[in-house]
């Protein structure tokens, strides 16, 4: 089975990034990839739990991540880093994602056999 | 080495849109093989067929025309990102009842599972993003 990371490290709702990135997550566990979400920079804001895109006139992101599991991506990390830098806890997040170091970070990208959305 | 190619920059935003050409006649002149170019988030603008460059600059599509051509090489279109940012085919225009079809020839419109797919199949993935 071929592994896949897609990293979300850009800040939700600029653009259709994030969106766009997860729906690859999802069609890859469709197609039985292993399929891996990391999120980092301001990226880790996808997670937020007190979300709400209708004034923008866009889906909901936590909505959407909130469906991850049943897609069977269950496979959640996000930067540690970048939670504490942006004053972030645990219970602030919309789902569960384990957070990682940077030396883990590069360990799950290393054990991949594609990373979508590496650099932003 | 079997290559997939993913443009995530519209042609003249940035220079990774032409970066990706390069890197595709470069490989293929190398001798390795691209799977697929999947065309992803505002990379599906490439595939606009009513772009008209100035005389005097490069015509990326074009070039993407030329290569695909010259080489078989399949420019493939996420659907869902074209659709939402006006990339028509034939069909799409019809089914969606708009003024007209702007999808350029050969590039195809088709589903995220073609990105997957040419993953599946390939030794590496490279990604040009915006």
């Amino acid at each position: 089975m071929k592994k896949i990371l897609c990293v979300v490290s850009r800040p939700p709702y600029q653009g259709s990034h994030d969106l766009e990135l997860i729906e690859a997550a999802m069609v890859g566990a469709v197609f039985e990839m292993q399929v891996s979400v990391l999120f980092r920079g301001d990226g880790v804001w996808a997670l937020h739990a007190g979300q709400n895109a209708a004034p923008l006139q866009q889906r909901t992101l936590s909505h959407v991540l909130s469906a991850l599991p049943t897609y069977d991506v269950k496979r959640l990390y996000v930067c540690a880093e970048g939670m504490t830098e942006r004053g972030l806890a645990q219970e602030d997040l919309c789902i569960d994602a384990t957070p990682l170091s940077m030396a883990e970070q590069q360990a799950l990208m290393s054990d991949q056999q594609a990373v979508l959305g590496a650099q932003t | 080495m079997i290559f997939t190619v993913a443009v995530h920059s519209p042609p003249y935003a940035s220079s990774a849109n032409h970066h990706a050409l390069q890197f595709c006649r470069t490989a293929i002149d190398a001798g390795h093989g691209i799977a697929r170019v999947f065309f992803y988030h505002e990379g599906v603008y490439t595939a606009l067929n009513s772009q008209v460059p100035p005389q005097d600059e490069g015509d990326i599509v074009l070039q993407w025309q030329q290569l695909a051509a010259d080489h078989n090489l399949e420019l493939a279109v996420c659907i869902a990102n074209a659709l939402k940012r006006g990339v028509l085919s034939a069909d799409e225009q019809k089914r969606y009842e708009r003024a007209a079809a702007t999808l350029a020839e050969p590039f195809q419109l088709v589903g995220l599972g073609q990105l997957i797919d040419a993953i599946a199949s390939s030794d590496r993935y490279i990604e040009f993003p915006a």
